[in-house]
């Protein structure tokens, strides 16, 4: 089921958000991880909709690092988010929702943007400017 | 008597008495032959012996006979004898019907009631299943207001539906100008707005009530994926019925298949990890315990993850409709919402042939 990954090689397809106390330098790398990937998903651990997100992106070609945010730091991991890449477009308003897509180190939107843009014909191209998609 | 009430309400269809059952109530002894306009008695073995108790009691005149009265009366006595007993016998049977008569009286007023009250759920939106279709009164049995307002909003939502689509197919007949067809497009677009709109709300008070489909007939249940119709099913069966089409256009259509398709696949295994998370949320822990209160939580959580399912599925459908219509032309647009219509009535009027179509006696 997996797709070929892309060059780079991105980090393992999931990676763990941690324990419970949301620490800096966790937030961090989150933040370095989806300014460093074309195409990346965060999400909170065990949502049905983030694997939804993910499996479209899969049987697309993009095969995205996917961050799993506990319940419990849900919050903080959306407000550091909102602050340091808010922007390009989401239409989630300035508060980030998960499951959240970055495309090129922006803020994309949830699984309804994905789906409504992929529809249109918009959601490819978009990815392929961002450098997940080679044609 | 008793009061027949109770075998009404256990009645599994909540269908009429039975007639049969309700004359044996009504006279012991009494031959149910069915026969209840008779005001001759039949005079059998069980009156005999009732009436032989009363007929000291009331003709006591009569008194014993002795043999030489019975030798010099005894034609009279006889007559008289049974005249008597023909005058209690009678009596018996008019206060009998009498009693079987109030009792379908009653009988009658309560069906009345019932259909009544039947009817004012109905529109009040009660889903309690028309025809045949049976399943729905256990649902009814907690009213769920969100439910029954979407009930009652769906009725009305069908009606306008039909009444769009001969407007529709009417408009396209007479070759109306592209102008007026594009009202009658954009309305229909906006209705199909609003039963998404319902089905959010809906989604919010009972997912699993749309989930199921259960506002739908019974073949539209059939094609049911998500709490609604598949979008690249209805793409491959609209696709023939909108041509002629130019190449790019068919490009865009299939294109806008494979993407549907992809977005469903990705929904559709989200729902299989919502289902193997709910299994296992449900069989966490020890069965032997007897209490399982922790994976309930979790298990009620992992159901709040259905509305999501439902809403993103619709967003999908409607997702769909507006790439269509970007990809025709108004007129083409104008068939294929008029196709669309016309195929959903089919399954409807599909759905009501199935459920009266004459059946062999069990």
């Amino acid at each position: 089921m997996h797709q070929k990954n892309q060059i780079p090689d991105p980090p393992p397809a999931t990676a763990d958000g941690g324990g419970g106390d949301g620490n800096g330098a966790e937030l961090d790398n989150v933040v370095k991880m989806v300014s460093e990937n074309p195409v990346m998903v965060i999400g909170t651990r065990g949502c049905c909709m983030c694997h939804v997100v993910q499996k479209l992106l899969q049987g697309l070609g993009v095969n995205p690092p996917v961050y799993e945010v506990d319940e419990v730091d849900e919050a903080a991991v959306a407000a550091e988010l909102s602050r340091k890449v808010v922007g390009g477009g989401g239409d989630d308003g300035g508060r980030v929702q998960f499951p959240a897509v970055f495309v090129g180190g922006k803020l994309f939107g949830g699984l309804e943007r994905l789906m409504a843009t992929h529809i249109s014909g918009e959601l490819v191209p978009i990815l392929k400017d961002a450098g997940a998609l080679w044609l | 008597m008793n009061s027949p009430t109770p075998q009404f309400v256990s009645s599994r269809r909540m269908s009429v008495y039975d007639p049969i059952h309700q004359i044996s109530m009504w006279g012991e002894g009494f031959k149910s032959n069915g026969n209840l306009s008779a005001s001759v008695p039949l005079i059998d073995e069980p009156d005999m012996k009732l009436d032989s108790q009363s007929e000291d009691a009331s003709h006591g005149i009569l008194g014993e006979p002795n043999k030489y009265d019975q030798e010099a009366n005894k034609p009279t006595d006889k007559i008289q004898r049974r005249l008597a007993q023909n005058r209690e016998a009678a009596r018996k049977s008019r206060l009998r019907k009498k009693a079987y008569v109030q009792q379908l009286e009653s009988s009658r007023l309560k069906l009345m009631q019932l259909e009544q009250e039947l009817e004012r759920a109905r529109q009040q939106g009660m889903y309690i299943g028309g025809g045949l279709d049976s399943n729905h009164l256990g649902f009814a049995g907690s009213v769920n207001s969100g439910i029954t307002t979407f009930e009652t909003e769906y009725g009305h939502w069908v009606n306008e539906q039909n009444r769009q689509i001969t407007e529709l197919r009417s408009a396209l007949n007479a070759h109306i100008g592209d102008m007026e067809l594009r009202i009658l497009v954009d309305g229909m677009m906006s209705h199909y707005a609003e039963i998404f709109r319902m089905k959010s709300a809906a989604a919010k008070a009972d997912v699993f009530y749309v989930m199921s489909g259960m506002w739908k007939t019974t073949a539209e249940r059939f094609f049911l994926w998500i709490g609604g119709f598949r979008p690249s099913e209805l793409l491959k069966v609209l696709g023939p019925l909108i041509e002629p089409l130019t190449e790019q256009q068919r490009l865009d259509i299939y294109t806008l298949g494979q993407s549907c398709q992809q977005a469903e696949d990705a929904l559709s295994q989200g729902m299989d990890k919502l289902r193997q998370l709910l299994a296992d949320s449900v069989a966490a822990g020890q069965f032997m315990e007897g209490t399982y209160i922790p994976q309930m939580t979790s298990a009620m959580e992992n159901l709040e993850a259905l509305v999501s399912f439902v809403n993103q599925a619709d967003h999908l459908r409607q997702g769909t409709l507006q790439q269509m219509s970007r990809i025709l032309t108004i007129r083409q647009a104008a068939r294929c919402l008029l196709a669309l219509g016309e195929y959903f009535q089919r399954l409807r009027a599909l759905s009501s042939l199935w459920s009266n179509r004459p059946r062999e006696p069990a």
